[in-house]
């Protein structure tokens, strides 16, 4: 059972009433909880174990760091939340990976062994409660926040079902002084709630699923089957798909927990509006690149030492970034794509900041927009690495994308909803993040806003898809 | 305006830290308190008007769109409510009913005019419902003949008593709760599969929005189409489609075969390499379920004083090589019928017809040129005495 399933449609309804309707604090946490892993088995049945596992490891782990006094039990405390935490993502995630380079390299030096017949099924939401679980453990060492005693309390912070199976990652310090306060939902999250459950469907179902069902997956497929002009519109609807997906997620866990009367943290800042690499991923995937700040880079040393160390920091981050979302040599390439990016942007900004001349320019609004399209395409070229069935695919996309060997712009072969769709996201895009609102819709007096939310189920319901497609980050 | 200044304690949560802190910050300790004036109350109207606008919209549109239903359903006709409601809009002297062989596969404007004891049978109606079983066609019967007909054949083949399988569109269009309850009693192995589908279906029509999106997307292509000619093909090749359907359906005997096997060609689908090598249709293949509403049906007709001929519809010689056990375990079940219930069954050959696989658009489903060869056959064969001529 995922979001935009028949199945969450009745599950969803069935624990709100059964939330609502019950008074005390701990029963209602309970439903909730119950709820919570209700959903993960539904998932991920033969893995229930996996969450109760971390759970328990992380919950003692916490009571035990702040029990002791003395650093060297406190740390192994941490150490083995850590290794519980990290052991589980790996053996789950990464060991596949990394038996299959090991084979090939075994292979090179002509000794001959099969490959592997296994596979291991990816237990949902993994790399997200064990990140939280993480968080929580070093947070109570550093004495950033208490323990939390309650085991029920705990286990609903990691399970807590709206963002279970693909973010936000939550940080406990943002979520569990929530759970302090009495859960009541005042009037105004239920139309938030609304309208971010609305924003993440519209986004998923009729925009996400369209493009990929239309345009993304056939020319990602096959690229050579069609000219340059449809593979940069693959490109381009590629990006916006990717973001309507994640995004659409996010809006809805948002809006889902508003319901319950908990506020998430926002996960994305109109990443497409970014003017350079750095501002783009201070939009996007919020929780992740916040969570590898403050729990890698700064830890690393951050960007308080030599400037080289600096630089392989953000080189160390951002290729745990890519591995993170997924064990393949292309996420791997994505990491580190971006981590010299980073990197390249860091040096360009030392160097010319500081000349009066040249901050000015960098201040006009033709350099911004400059910076805005090379920041888009570079991060284009990104994401063509993420989607690409093979190398040679990637390569004929990004050519397209250099745009030496065909100037057109458009071809036959691009359906008309296609531009029409990455319009409506650009709209949208345009409307509250130019003017950096949460969102546009929220500001509208009450009869326009409910207009809009009855639009938007009237176009979910007889334009999307009869079949809605997984969430693309469930797998990671 | 009176304010209210009653002071309330707020709590202010606490802001993430942007790098880790030595000094210990325990959540409860990280809460500021501070005094600030109560808010005015607010109404009830006005602290939900957003929520309470949205759900009376919601209701309004909802309303709007049924107001437009006939449009809707002209854009994306339900097959089994559309031909059900056809049949039972005037008295009928002769009904075919059957799945898609009788949809596909007979024409009533070329077997009308034909004479059944000495009297003519004119009105006559082709309720081919395209993927049912027996327990469908058996609730449609029920409410496509308010008056019985004279003459009832069923163009029977051996998927319509296969339990391996359950047509969802019968729950959705034609059941009722006392139909539910029956399916309950007959068919405890299904139980939970006719419950789910009635419910389902009965939920899905409560509103109109969702009843009839299929036809509004339809409706939609087509006036895109008119502003953006050749926008989105594919849809309107399928809205073009649903909207002819539909205009013969409204208008006339039941008979609308779909394009693709109207101009399909069984021969040139072998000669391609595309001849399938099972029918999904007989996968699983088990009777005595859909029998026991073939006797029901047996009963209503009895009851109602119609004569009802059990026909068994020829189909190419491939499919029952394919699956000649299936065919040999319907065909005993067929005799037992004809035996115990005192039946009339017209066993149908190819070659008494005269069809050959180019007569055919696949495995079971006869084109237009079967369909003509076949409703002219047919004219004669219900004309003659039933006593004895008729071959069985």
């Amino acid at each position: 059972m995922i979001f935009a399933t028949k199945a969450f449609y009745i599950f969803l309804p069935t624990v709100l009433l059964l939330y609502h309707m019950l008074r005390r604090r701990t029963y209602k946490y309970r439903v909730l909880l119950a709820a919570s892993w209700l959903f993960y088995s539904w998932l991920s049945p033969q893995y229930l174990w996996v969450i109760l596992a971390c759970t328990i490891i992380d919950y003692f782990a916490g009571i035990r760091i702040e029990g002791r006094d003395d650093d060297r039990g406190r740390r192994r405390w941490l150490a083995v939340s850590i290794a519980a935490n990290l052991g589980l993502l790996f053996a789950f995630k990464y060991i596949g990976f990394a038996y299959d380079n090991a084979v090939s390299l075994a292979n090179l030096c002509g000794m001959g062994v099969h490959d592997r017949t296994w596979s291991i099924l990816l237990p949902i939401g993994i790399s997200f409660h064990t990140f939280q679980g993480i968080s929580y453990t070093v947070d109570v060492y550093r004495r950033q926040i208490k323990a939390v005693r309650s085991f029920l309390d705990y286990a609903l912070f990691v399970s807590f079902f709206p963002q279970l199976a693909a973010g936000p990652i939550v940080r406990a310090a943002e979520f569990l002084p929530q759970m302090t306060a009495p859960p009541r939902v005042s009037a105004k999250q239920v139309a938030d709630g609304l309208h971010f459950f609305l924003l993440g469907l519209f986004k998923k179902v009729f925009i996400a699923d369209q493009l990929d069902l239309l345009f993304v997956a056939p020319v990602f497929a096959n690229p050579g089957d069609f000219d340059p002009a449809a593979q940069r519109w693959a490109c381009l609807a590629w990006a916006a798909q990717i973001y309507c997906d994640f995004s659409g997620y996010s809006d809805m866990a948002v809006g889902c927990a508003k319901w319950f009367g908990f506020e998430l943290p926002r996960n994305f800042n109109f990443p497409y509006l970014a003017v350079s690499i750095a501002d783009f991923w201070r939009r996007w995937h919020l929780s992740l690149s916040t969570w590898l700040r403050d729990y890698l880079y700064f830890p690393l040393g951050g960007s308080q030492r030599v400037a080289l160390r600096t630089y392989i920091n953000l080189m160390i981050v951002f290729v745990m970034c890519g591995l993170w979302h997924g064990a393949t040599w292309a996420w791997l390439v994505y990491g580190f794509y971006n981590g010299a990016l980073m990197s390249f942007h860091r040096i360009w900004d030392r160097a010319a900041t500081g000349y009066p001349m040249l901050d000015a320019v960098r201040s006009s609004w033709i350099w911004k927009l400059t910076s805005w399209a090379c920041t888009f395409w570079l991060v284009t070229v990104g994401l063509i690495l993420i989607r690409m069935p093979s190398w040679n695919a990637g390569g004929i996309l990004f050519r397209s994308l250099l745009g030496f060997d065909y100037l057109e712009t458009w071809s036959r072969a691009i359906p008309i909803w296609v531009p029409m769709l990455l319009a409506v996201g650009l709209v949208g895009h345009a409307f509250s993040g130019l003017r950096s609102k949460v969102c546009g819709v929220l500001d509208l007096p009450s009869f326009a806003r409910a207009g809009v939310y009855v639009g938007a189920v009237v176009l979910l319901v007889t334009l999307s898809p009869g079949v809605g497609r997984t969430f693309i980050y469930l797998v990671f | 305006m009176e304010t209210q200044t009653t002071p309330r304690e707020v709590r202010l949560p606490l802001e993430a830290a942007p790098r880790p802190r030595t000094d210990p910050q325990p959540i409860l300790k990280s809460l500021t308190v501070v005094t600030v004036p109560a808010a005015p109350p607010v109404g009830f109207w006005r602290r939900n008007r957003t929520i309470i606008l949205f759900a009376i919209l919601l209701v309004a549109v909802d309303f709007a769109i049924g107001a437009f239903a006939s449009l809707w359903q002209r854009h994306s006709p339900d097959d089994y409510a559309m031909k059900v409601a056809g049949c039972a809009r005037s008295p009928r002297d002769l009904v075919f009913v059957g799945g898609s062989p009788v949809a596909e596969g007979i024409d009533p404007d070329r077997i009308a005019g034909s004479t059944w004891h000495g009297r003519r049978l004119d009105s006559v109606y082709a309720m081919g419902l395209s993927g049912g079983t027996t327990s469908d066609f058996y609730h449609a019967i029920r409410r496509a003949c308010p008056t019985p007909p004279k003459v009832l054949i069923y163009g029977i083949t051996a998927s319509d008593l296969n339990d391996g399988r359950n047509e969802p569109h019968g729950p959705y269009s034609l059941w009722s709760w006392g139909d539910m309850a029956r399916w309950v009693r007959l068919r405890p192995e299904a139980r939970e599969w006719g419950v789910r589908h009635f419910l389902l279906a009965r939920m899905g029509q409560a509103s109109n929005l969702f009843r009839y999106r299929h036809g509004i997307r339809m409706w939609a292509a087509y006036m895109v189409d008119e502003s953006l000619p050749r926008s989105c093909p594919e849809a309107m090749r399928e809205a073009d489609e649903l909207r002819e359907r539909a205009d013969r359906l409204l208008s006339g005997n039941g008979y609308a075969p779909a394009r693709g096997f109207s101009v399909g060609n069984y021969v040139a689908v072998k000669a391609a390499g595309l001849a399938p090598d099972r029918f999904p249709y007989l996968a699983h293949y088990r009777t005595g379920g859909h029998v026991k509403y073939l006797h029901l049906l047996i009963d209503w007709c009895e009851a109602n004083h119609v004569e009802l001929i059990l026909m068994d519809m020829p189909v190419t010689a491939d499919l029952e090589r394919i699956h000649a056990a299936e065919f040999a375990e319907y065909r005993t079940r067929l005799i037992e019928i004809e035996k115990t219930r005192n039946v009339r069954v017209i066993h149908v050959s190819r070659d008494m017809v005269g069809l050959t696989d180019n007569d055919f658009a696949d495995l079971i489903h006869m084109n237009l040129n079967g369909a003509r060869k076949f409703s002219d056959w047919l004219k004669p064969m219900i004309s003659r005495d039933p006593a004895g001529s008729a071959p069985s």
